[in-house]
């Protein structure tokens, strides 16, 4: 019975002050009244009700208090409109960049794959495999519900049939399983299917949603309708839905064309590929059978192919003792191996907790400053019977709605960030992210961020500022002398705290940004507007391999006759393409002595390529026609001709002289006869590379950029009319495509790289606006403090260079020590995101050695942190001794 | 002035008792439970943090106010507040009748049809 009270005391204790001054000694009489009589008469059971009721009307009286607090915080903030001002911008910054970063990065990383209904039991090869390996997979049934395989960003010529332009569009190559297993269902029509299209030779082709509505206008009739794909008729059977447009891509792909297909209608498929147990091409992508863990199917799948390995006798042996099979989750857009995750996700939360924690301890600042301001005003509301717990309340209320404000500045600021970077032009094939924008997930994130922060920096201010002398605070008022400069004071520690995150992020997002515009400064010495690119395909206009040889062997011939064209060279990709990510890389061993192993990547090119970069060779000579003849014809058993560049050179041969060596890559023999400057950089790295001639081959099989034909020209719109002319002359079948300037070309080319440097060059800059508002903030509030000491001071004699210097100190000290502290930091977590990423290790490598940050950004920081402490410290400097000394 | 006793109603139960029983004159929270307890014979009651968490709305919905005058010496209990009905609380209280009013005749209505 005791007890009963006693729970029935302890409950209406917990009632909100306000409700417990206005009712809480009646509510406890009359509840202990009632407790007594109804344990009399029905026990402790009768009981329950009336404990339910306090249970029930607990929350609801601090929700309606919560309500009065925030009425009452909106009203205080209204009063000074400034204050509101900055703590909402830099709320709304933080929250608003955060928010950026998770509705595009982050969902990138987790969204699942849109209309994919097996997306969550979805997983994949990290390395591709061959068709005959996936088909062999595929009879696991007791592992998998099914196996795909694909082949992404395959080019196809759609159309042309009546007189019309061809138009060059990229899709995937798809086993005729592969929407079953992914578990997306036709919009129209039907997808792909394995009894339908699983007979060779099948002309059906499914369109992405995108695709039917741009080029077919969206008509309701599209199914059945004949499309050319490469010259060939083919079945258009169904449409994707909207949201999805291909699997493990960024690039959209348009059109679906079933493995099944004939070599015509995909050149890809020539060569029977699809027998070949070394062409080693097809992403395997499984369908997990339910209950089947990732670990369980990499450990079978490591098995079976040991086992397809060991029974083909043409294989290499392998000793390798290293999972054959690598599997990743493949439910979101991009898959990502499963050990990088962790690398991503952290970089992610690292950006995150520097945005939000600098922005957080602005907030922290401004209201102990702001307490500290209002210190007459909570020394009056304690002493007429406010409760310390009370304007704690009231001083979080207010954290929580300027951050809650802030959340909503921050949430436009993010679709706005989002509207601004799809008004950036996409070039062609670029990641079109049209499920990215800015979702409820977004918002929510938003909203949680910021009640979580607004909460959690004001408690510690709000605990400080209520911990008043009453006596000294209302006789005094803000002038009041506060506890003593402490060196380990909440505020020093909130000041340093930002300094060191700001350098942090300056410094990290520094070296990521010059090691990535390091690649965008890549270009050749002549103006990019006076070379037109302009590449054709002869196999996707139709041309069979015998045709394409003698294409090849007639059309430099034939380009210079027709006087259209300047000087020119071919290509079988485009010159500073900088993909490298993407390129085969030859392991080269030199022959002779030194027997060095270098990695390289390759490029292909066609004779005069360096003279039409203007591009002399270092040494040797360039590719001629002849040279490409010898290398095409394998009879001849000679070796191939290759030219290295500077860096591969030295790799291989220090500083001897390459020309004339040999070097090999299994069987395959090089004689050096040139050496070219660096060329292509990539990320800023001075790869090593291997440019081999082009050969017949290369028309015959063109990889997905085509033939690309470099023209030098004199400028001028005539230029571009005479190279059509020139290839219409040729065959006036030859589509060309990407018909370009070099500038465009690097322009499209650095879109990623440009995006990625504006991006994180908006983050950096914002954290230095951050940090020198906070700065500004913290000094000012502290020359306002010591403002009569400052008035003494000079009353005494003190000369103002004195003054400037005495309140500069402080600020230096704590900038000081930010500093180190952030370089430190900087430091460290770039070594660690480098450990585990290489494209982060080779920004940093670029970056790190960078003087432009390693002495610049610590100066900048100082500099705009002095500055901010600068001008509130001249303000002490004018401080009017009389005048600060008849304030009292 | 805009009458705003019709944005009350319908009023909630708890609400009407204490309206209710505060319409023959002042009294504290207590005496309510009691009075409500007594006139619904047992049926209804308001439990302590729902009676004064209501009192609280009431008072800031100014249904009802603080009542400065006091019982008689002998009979005051000087640590009760005591409450009274204001202006608007007897409109609405009288408003809330009204209607009530109207559906008990409602159902006498129906229930002669339905017995003819």
């Amino acid at each position: 019975m005791t007890m009963a009270r006693r729970l029935y005391q302890r409950m209406a204790e917990a009632f909100p002050h306000e409700f417990k001054l206005a009712f809480g000694e009646e509510m406890l009489r009359d509840g202990e009244d009632a407790v007594e009589q109804i344990a009399q008469r029905r026990g402790l059971t009768g009981l329950l009700p009336q404990m339910a009721d306090l249970a029930v009307r607990l929350p609801v009286e601090y929700l309606s208090e919560m309500r009065r607090d925030l009425r009452y915080a909106a009203r205080a903030l209204a009063k000074s409109p400034g204050f509101a001002l900055v703590g909402i911008l830099s709320m709304g910054l933080g929250i608003g960049l955060a928010t950026s970063i998770y509705s595009t990065g982050w969902q990138l990383l987790n969204q699942p794959l849109p209309d994919a209904a097996n997306a969550s039991r979805l997983a994949m090869a990290e390395a591709p495999v061959s068709y005959m390996y996936i088909e062999r997979y595929r009879e696991q049934r007791n592992l998998f519900s099914g196996v795909a395989a694909l082949e992404t960003g395959i080019p196809f010529n759609v159309g042309g049939n009546n007189g019309t332009k061809p138009q060059r569009v990229f899709g995937q190559l798809v086993s005729p399983d592969f929407f079953a297993v992914l578990g997306v269902n036709a919009e129209q029509g039907r997808m792909l299917d394995p009894v339908l299209d699983g007979a060779s030779g099948t002309t059906s082709v499914v369109l992405s949603d995108r695709y039917w509505r741009s080029y077919f206008g969206g008509a309701a009739d599209v199914v059945g309708q004949t499309l050319r794909l490469n010259g060939q008729n083919a079945t258009i059977v169904g449409v994707a839905p909207r949201g999805f447009d291909g699997a493990a891509t960024l690039s959209p792909s348009d059109v679906f064309v079933p493995v099944t297909a004939s070599a015509a209608m995909a050149p890809e498929l020539a060569n029977d590929v699809l027998h070949a147990p070394h062409v080693r091409r097809f992403a395997a992508l499984f369908c997990l059978a339910p209950g089947v863990t990732l670990d369980r199917a990499e450990a079978a799948l490591d098995g079976i192919t040991r086992r397809l390995d060991k029974d083909d006798p043409a294989a290499p042996p392998q000793q390798d003792k290293a999972k054959r099979v690598v599997l990743m989750p493949a439910g979101t857009r991009v898959p990502i191996p499963r050990k990088m995750l962790p690398v991503l996700d952290g970089f992610y939360v690292v950006l995150f907790a520097l945005i939000l924690g600098i922005a957080c301890m602005n907030l922290a600042t401004m209201l102990i400053a702001r307490g500290a301001n209002r210190r007459r005003e909570l020394a009056i509301r304690l002493s007429i019977g406010a409760s310390r717990w009370r304007l704690v309340r009231q001083m979080i209320s207010e954290g929580m709605l300027l951050s809650l404000l802030g959340g909503v500045a921050g949430f436009g600021l993010s679709v706005a960030l989002n509207a601004l970077n799809a008004q950036v032009p996409h070039p062609a094939g670029a990641p079109v992210s049209s499920a990215m924008g800015v979702s409820w997930h977004g918002a929510l994130f938003a909203f949680v961020v910021a009640v979580i922060c607004g909460i959690a920096f004001s408690v510690a201010p709000a605990v400080q500022t209520t911990h008043v002398a009453v006596g000294p605070a209302l006789k005094q008022g803000a002038a009041a002398q506060l506890a003593g400069y402490r060196r380990f004071g909440l505020r020093n520690l909130a000041i340093v705290g930002q300094v060191t995150g700001s350098m942090m992020l300056l410094l990290i997002i520094g070296f990521l940004a010059i090691g990535i515009g390091r690649g965008a400064e890549v270009g050749p010495r002549f103006d990019v507007r006076r070379m037109i690119l302009a590449s054709f395909d002869p196999v996707r206009d139709g041309y069979t391999p015998e045709k394409a040889t003698a294409l090849f062997a007639t059309l430099p011939e034939r380009l210079r006759d027709s006087g259209e064209v300047g000087r020119f060279a071919l290509a079988a990709q485009p010159p500073f393409s900088g993909n490298d990510e993407t390129d085969a890389n030859l392991p080269l061993a030199a022959d002779g002595a030194s027997k060095k192993i270098a990695v390289v990547a390759n490029d292909t090119v066609g004779a005069g390529y360096f003279a039409v970069l203007d591009e002399p060779l270092l040494a040797g000579r360039e590719f001629t026609e002849a040279d490409e003849r010898t290398a095409g014809s394998a009879a001849t058993g000679a070796a191939t001709p290759v030219i290295l560049n500077a860096t591969a050179a030295r790799s291989l041969f220090a500083k001897e002289n390459a020309i004339g060596r040999r070097v090999r890559n299994g069987n395959q023999v090089y004689e050096v006869i040139g050496v070219a400057q660096d060329l292509r950089t990539g990320l800023g790295m001075q790869l090593p590379t291997a440019y081999l001639p082009l050969t017949a081959r290369n028309f015959a099989q063109p990889g997905p950029s085509g033939i690309t034909l470099m023209v030098r020209t004199g400028g001028g719109a005539d230029a571009v009319a005479g190279i059509r002319r020139a290839m219409a002359a040729v065959d006036p079948k030859l589509t060309l495509f990407d018909v370009q300037t070099l500038g465009d070309y690097l322009e499209l080319n650095r879109y990623a790289m440009k995006t990625a440097t504006r991006t994180y060059g908006g983050m950096a800059l914002f954290a230095l606006l951050l940090s020198a508002m906070g700065l500004a903030g913290v000094t000012g509030y502290a020359v306002a403090q010591r403002k009569k000491e400052i008035g003494i001071r000079m009353a005494l004699g003190a000369r103002k260079l004195q003054v400037l210097r005495l309140v500069l100190r402080e600020g230096a000290t704590l900038i000081g020590a930010g500093m180190i502290l952030g370089f430190l930091g900087a430091m460290a977590l770039s070594r660690i995101l480098s450990a585990m990423l290489t494209v982060f290790a080779r920004a940093f490598q670029v970056g790190a050695g960078d003087p432009r940050l390693v002495v610049g950004v610590p100066l900048l920081l100082a500099g705009v942190a002095l500055l901010a402490c600068w001008i509130p410290a001249r303000r002490a400097a004018q401080i009017d001794p009389l005048e600060a000394l008849r304030q009292e | 002035m805009v009458d705003r006793s019709e944005s009350f109603l319908p009023l909630k139960p708890q609400w009407f008792h204490i309206l209710l029983s505060l319409a023959a004159g002042e009294q504290h929270g207590y005496g309510i439970m009691q009075d409500v307890l007594g006139r619904t014979t047992g049926k209804v009651r308001l439990w302590p943090a729902t009676l004064y968490g209501s009192l609280k709305r009431l008072i800031e919905a100014e249904l009802i106010e603080e009542s400065p005058r006091r019982p008689a010496p002998e009979m005051d209990d000087a640590r009760r507040r005591y409450y009274r009905l204001t202006a608007l609380g007897r409109r609405v209280l009288n408003a809330e009748c009204e209607r009530l009013q109207e559906l008990v005749d409602a159902i006498h209505t129906k229930r002669r049809t339905v017995a003819e």
